[in-house]
């Protein structure tokens, strides 16, 4: 029960972070969205100390390891557009194909060659 | 009210069936988005239940979604040592693979005579759907939509991505978690920690990353750009 408890405050937590990170974006009016401000902002948090790890990590852990769960319900929302992959399967194939095809190749070969480099130093 | 409570129990059966498929079996052919979304379409079309009554439940299930996509910052604060270390390789493999996922998918859709609608949210494909989701809001795009596309990358790279980084002779396990992480998101970090624990902190922190970079710098361009 103690264990829930915490979870649950945990998670409260992060949500604050979450509100705290869309409020920035609408009183800033910045193109950023609000969980990549609160994403930033709990990362600062935590680098500079002012949070500690074990306060939210359970509550992180939980909601990273079922983070496939929130896809679910918007994938439902593909019923409403089988007519478009029916008329244009085959271009939005190619262009996952190859999109993600060439990205692999760039990463990895930038990476490897800066990898490289670093070596050498 | 009802219509509701059975939707998002469904929607929780479909999930925890298709993950246990998954962890049973490990195949990346068993993909628990795609059979939880299988099972519910049909269900609801069997029982003649439309999408409006499904979307009720389905905007109470994704309010946890802002506070789990704020989460990543913990392993991204975890593997810090390693974003120092390898600080540049990092920054310019993502940032130049962020960028050339955008552009490949939107000059293919715009060329094949796609909508503004589909190229923007297809514009997002290689991030987790958070992100995807709210590049496409701030955009112009479709949530479902862009969702969808998401899958069907980290699908393709969870089935095919180690396969091919291998054909490229791309063997460092930095390079190989970066690109599985960058383009495949959280599918690929899957795959790239069954490799190894070093490839799947990569990947890791490469999912956070691309997505940072993309959700703060898409919008504005795409905007800019299609109009």
């Amino acid at each position: 029960m103690l264990k829930v408890v915490k979870m649950v405050g945990q998670i409260v937590l992060l949500w604050v972070i979450y509100w705290l990170g869309n409020k920035i974006m609408s009183m800033t009016g910045i193109a950023i969205p609000g969980n990549v401000i609160g994403m930033g902002l709990l990362f600062v948090l935590l680098s500079c100390g002012i949070l500690k790890l074990e306060y939210i990590e359970e509550g992180a852990g939980f909601l990273l390891k079922h983070l496939l769960f929130f896809f679910v319900p918007y994938a439902v929302g593909l019923m409403n557009w089988g007519s478009v992959f029916y008329n244009y399967g085959v271009v939005l194939f190619v262009a996952i194909v190859l999109g993600a095809i060439i990205p692999y190749f760039i990463v990895g070969h930038v990476v490897q060659f800066f990898h490289r480099e670093d070596k050498q130093c | 009210m009802l219509v509701i409570l059975f939707t998002i129990i469904l929607t929780i059966l479909a999930y925890l069936g298709a993950r246990y498929l998954f962890m049973r079996y490990k195949s990346p052919w068993l993909n628990v988005v795609v059979i939880s979304t299988a099972i519910i379409i049909i269900t609801l079309l069997v029982l003649d239940i439309p999408y409006q009554a499904y979307s009720q439940g389905a905007d109470i299930m994704t309010y946890l979604l802002g506070p789990a996509t704020v989460a990543l910052a913990v392993p991204l604060y975890k593997n810090r040592l390693l974003l120092k270390k390898y600080g540049w390789a990092i920054f310019v493999g993502i940032g130049a693979g962020s960028l050339v996922s955008v552009l490949t998918a939107v000059f293919i859709t715009i060329y094949g005579g796609l909508t503004r609608e589909v190229i923007i949210s297809i514009a997002s494909k290689s991030v987790t759907i958070p992100f995807a989701v709210e590049i496409s809001r701030l955009s112009g795009g479709n949530a479902a939509l862009a969702a969808a596309f998401v899958v069907a990358t980290g699908t393709f790279g969870s089935v095919f991505g180690r396969g091919l980084l291998t054909m490229m002779r791309i063997t460092d396990p930095v390079a190989r978690g970066l690109a599985l992480g960058t383009v495949s998101h959280g599918q690929g970090t899957a795959m790239a920690l069954l490799e190894g624990e070093q490839q799947g902190a990569m990947a890791g922190m490469a999912m956070a990353l691309a997505g940072m970079l993309t959700s703060a710098c898409a919008p504005y361009f795409l905007n800019l750009w299609i109009k």
